[in-house]
């Protein structure tokens, strides 16, 4: 048995493991199937001040190797969030760590988010995660995250706002991820998450009609993952703050090779859609496959890619 | 979640199947219009889960009958007795029972039809079938040995009525005067909103299944979302998922533009 804690300085989780944001709805929907708390954290869908629609359907394509979405960030507010049965107060009860994904239309919004949640739940949060890159949204979202000025401004507003961990979740549409990482790095986040979904449309040819409503969306699943690790790898070599790295993994091989390239913990998305007990077996193999190299720790492994 | 082995899984006619799965967890306490989430392939290229109708569940098998018409179901079809799939259900809200003094009428578009079957446990009833001609009729014979009496619209009058799924029904109640009917809905989109306008024109009652492209199937992408009536602000609607909130909906949910 190997030492998986994890350590991001302002909090500490008992194994690299996450759930992506958009992938696992409150938590309280897998509670059902297994003790959510076993994982090293809960990352909730995205939450802004008041609820949103989302956007009209279909909302989702499978492709060849994963699946479209343009979701489109549904949810109930932060109000209901944190009040009602389904969302944070039966999540408290599992007892799982909990990192609250939040996006606003304007960075003054991100940030009244994050100050009415530190303000209402800070005992019951591990950290924020600041959702700059959701590729389905108009305003808000991937808007700021592919513009270094509106990063800084989102960024700096939420840190300016609360005291709680931060994280920014980054989009891989952009020439350099490594920018948008140092630009988090620098207004004060005390992690990086990526990454998001990669923009991308299909087309059903027999109605020549775009596959989803909102026309373009974002792939994720097992198709992205080359292109995920290999980010992971470019920001690890540009800042110090410690990496989520995310995109495709739907096994525990999968998540190793975002440890080695660099990521200090990991999140799985899709597949929770396919198989809900996905994030158990990748705690699993980490173990195993660190006992299996002969390393004491999970830190060990960050980074410890040879070339 | 548990794995589930075909027992058989046989070409009913042109690109509809049949398939019978052992599968004791699924089966327990299945209720006529919920669903399974099937992972029909471990290693292809198309990872999602597949949602079908139980059409039949007794003796810990789950029947699903299905139509050949993309990626997931042309691999189910291949897939011969002895294979194994991972099967996540019963999901979602299914049918509720009749109550004792109506008529249950199932108004089905397709294979829809399967979705419904098991209503048949309940007694005798009314099965409105509507297709696009005689070659997309099916489970026919089953639901007239079950006892509901069948009678159908095909789209070209080659069986039935030429006509509209939706034109059985005034015939149906001007032979029931007095008789409270209760509509059970499950077929294409447009034909579940013709319905349920007719219903609300006519004060009838009764429960729809109503959904879209699904994912997870366990209500956490918000990816089948349809639109509902707004209980907090009438008139409006917003969206419900089909997985968890439905795929069964009363009539006074559902929402018609």
């Amino acid at each position: 048995m190997a030492n998986l804690q994890v350590d991001f300085g302002k909090f500490q989780l008992p194994n690299p493991v996450m759930t992506a944001s958009g992938t696992f709805g409150y938590g309280m929907e897998y509670a059902n199937f297994y003790d959510i708390s076993r994982l090293g954290a809960v990352v909730v869908k995205g939450i802004r001040m008041v609820p949103s629609d989302g956007n009209p359907t279909p909302r989702v394509a499978e492709v060849t190797g994963g699946m479209l979405n343009a979701i489109g960030l549904q949810g109930p507010g932060v109000e209901k969030f944190l009040h009602d049965e389904h969302y944070l107060p039966g999540l408290r009860r599992t007892g799982a760590r909990v990192i609250v994904n939040i996006w606003g239309k304007t960075p003054e919004e991100y940030a009244e988010v994050a100050a009415k949640l530190e303000a209402e739940a800070a005992a019951d949060l591990t950290a924020l995660e600041i959702n700059i890159s959701c590729p389905n949204v108009k305003a808000g979202g991937a808007a700021f995250g592919t513009d270094p000025k509106l990063a800084e401004q989102v960024i700096s507003a939420v840190r300016n706002a609360t005291k709680l961990p931060l994280i920014t979740k980054l989009s891989p549409n952009v020439t350099s991820i490594a920018e948008f990482a140092r630009i988090a790095e620098s207004c004060g986040s005390d992690a990086v998450s990526l990454i998001n979904t990669l923009a991308a449309m299909a087309i059903d040819i027999e109605t020549r009609r775009p596959k989803l409503a909102n026309v373009t969306g974002g792939l994720s699943g097992p198709a992205v993952k080359p292109v995920a690790v290999k980010m992971v790898r470019d920001v690890y070599r540009a800042v110090k703050i410690p990496i989520i790295g995310m995109g495709g993994i739907v096994c525990g091989a999968d998540a190793v090779e975002f440890l080695l390239a660099g990521a200090s913990a990991v999140a799985v998305g899709t597949a929770n859609f396919v198989d809900p007990a996905a994030p158990l077996e990748v705690i699993d193999f980490i173990d195993a496959y660190l006992d299996r190299h002969g390393f004491a720790s999970v830190k060990d492994l960050v980074g410890a890619l040879e070339c | 979640m548990s794995e589930a082995k075909i027992i058989s899984n046989t070409r009913m006619h042109g690109d509809y199947f049949r398939a019978v799965f052992d599968a004791p967890e699924a089966a327990a306490g299945a209720r006529p219009g919920q669903f399974v989430h099937v992972r029909i392939d471990r290693r292809g290229d198309h990872i999602l889960r597949r949602p079908f109708s139980i059409h039949n569940a007794e003796n810990g098998r789950i029947t699903l009958i299905y139509k050949v018409v993309g990626a997931g179901t042309a691999n189910l079809s291949h897939l011969p007795a002895g294979s194994v799939c991972d099967m996540l259900g019963p999901c979602g809200r299914g049918f509720s029972a009749p109550a004792p003094d109506v008529l249950p009428v199932a108004v089905c578009g397709g294979y829809g039809a399967a979705a419904t079957y098991m209503l048949t446990r309940f007694g005798g009833g009314v099965l409105l079938l509507g297709a696009r001609s005689r070659a997309d009729l099916l489970l026919t014979d089953e639901y007239a040995a079950a006892g509901f009496e069948v009678r159908i619209a095909t789209d070209d009058g080659s069986a039935g009525i030429r006509g509209r799924v939706t034109d059985l029904i005034a015939p149906l109640t001007a032979e029931h005067p007095g008789r409270k009917l209760f509509f059970y809905a499950c077929g294409p989109h447009p034909m579940l909103m013709a319905l349920a306008k007719l219903m609300r024109t006519n004060g009838w009652d009764g429960e729809l299944s109503v959904d879209q492209i699904m994912c997870c199937g366990v209500g956490a992408c918000f990816g089948c979302v349809v639109k509902v009536n707004d209980p907090a602000r009438p008139g409006e609607w917003m969206y419900a998922r089909s997985c968890t909130d439905g795929p069964v909906f009363r009539l006074a949910d559902v929402y018609t533009e």
